[in-house]
């Protein structure tokens, strides 16, 4: 299935470009999403400590506060796009339930790297979260889903990885039911200069080391340095958000703008 | 550990085939979900769909279910 592997990454035949950013570097269009993949193999099982020891703990916050602006409801259904480890999803069915063994939402957990899904399944089983969950393997530029089904979409540092994040955000309008809320969360552009310096030297300099000793994988994280440096900011994503579609797109940014939460609806 | 973990039957009333957006079959026997419209099969590992076509198995004419 070579050719309709191609055909999908390179978002069909006359796609202007033939080659895409991974992090800094240009490599083929129709090799990015093996190359991410094998970034995430990688990093799978020492993920969650990583974030913390990247943005110590940080992420935790920025997780929380992405699922209170959705503020999720008993019985919704969410599709979590790039959601492997189980992080959002968890935070949503416990966020929706009401009472101790109340009615919550269901959410579809969605990512393009199977090890990742296993490590949140196996996590979910940890928990005792064994209703209100279920994980599919999918691609964020072609989701499995019809049209107008889910309740809400999230995504959560996943958009930049897509190879095609213009395709990524029409396919999150189209399984959105109308009146669906869009809610992202992902690395942006730090908006106090003296900080931004700071962060460049730690993120370009500091994570790959942290990388090297936690996961004894410093190429992998430069990658995702990178690709955070590379993604576009505040202003122009929301842009790409309304061209997708999506109406009253907005912004929140989080600890000065090293993340952002977009949000919009499809009307 | 004989049997394969079980796909959620929820999960299988919403999946569609990823690239034409038609329902799929599921063939609980060679835990596979098939778009007859696309002409593949996408497998089922650990109880997990794995929806990507670089991942799926082409039909045979003799495998494809006319609707």
């Amino acid at each position: 299935m070579v050719t309709d592997a191609e055909h999908m990454a390179s978002g069909g035949p006359g796609a202007p470009e033939d080659t895409v950013d991974f992090g800094f570097r240009r490599v083929a269009r129709t090799e990015k999403a093996g190359m991410v993949r094998d970034v995430f193999d990688s990093v799978a099982r020492s993920y969650d400590v990583m974030n913390d020891a990247m943005s110590g703990g940080l992420h935790r916050l920025w997780k929380d506060t992405m699922v209170s602006k959705l503020s999720p409801r008993p019985g919704q259904h969410v599709l979590d796009v790039a959601g492997g480890t189980g992080d959002i999803a968890f935070r949503i069915v416990n966020r929706s339930r009401k009472g101790e063994d109340g009615a919550a939402a269901h959410v579809t957990v969605l990512d393009i790297n199977q090890s990742m899904l296993s490590v949140g399944r196996d996590r979910a089983l940890d928990r005792g979260l064994l209703d209100g969950l279920d994980w599919v393997c999918g691609d964020a530029m072609n989701l499995p889903l019809p049209d107008r089904s889910v309740d809400a979409y999230t995504i959560a540092f996943g958009i930049r990885n897509v190879t095609d994040i213009a395709q990524a955000l029409r396919e999150a309008r189209r399984v959105l039911k109308p009146g669906g809320r869009f809610v992202c969360l992902e690395f942006s552009r730090v908006v106090l200069p003296t900080l931004r310096r700071l962060y460049d030297g730690y993120s370009l300099h500091v994570v790959p080391r942290i990388g090297r000793v936690i996961a004894g994988d410093a190429d992998s994280y430069h990658y995702l340095v990178e690709s955070i440096r590379r993604f576009p900011d505040q202003q122009a994503f929301t842009t790409m958000i309304e061209d997708a579609g999506l109406s009253q797109a907005r912004h929140l940014d989080l600890s000065a703008g090293i993340v952002a939460i977009h949000t919009a609806w499809r009307i | 550990m004989a049997e394969p973990t079980a796909v959620d039957p929820r999960l299988l009333e919403i999946l569609v085939c990823p690239l034409t957006k038609k329902a799929l079959r599921y063939d609980r026997e060679a835990q596979e979900l098939i778009s007859d419209a696309a002409r593949l099969a996408y497998p089922v590992r650990d109880g997990i769909p794995i929806m990507l076509v670089e991942e799926a198995r082409a039909l045979a004419d003799s495998e494809v279910r006319k609707s």
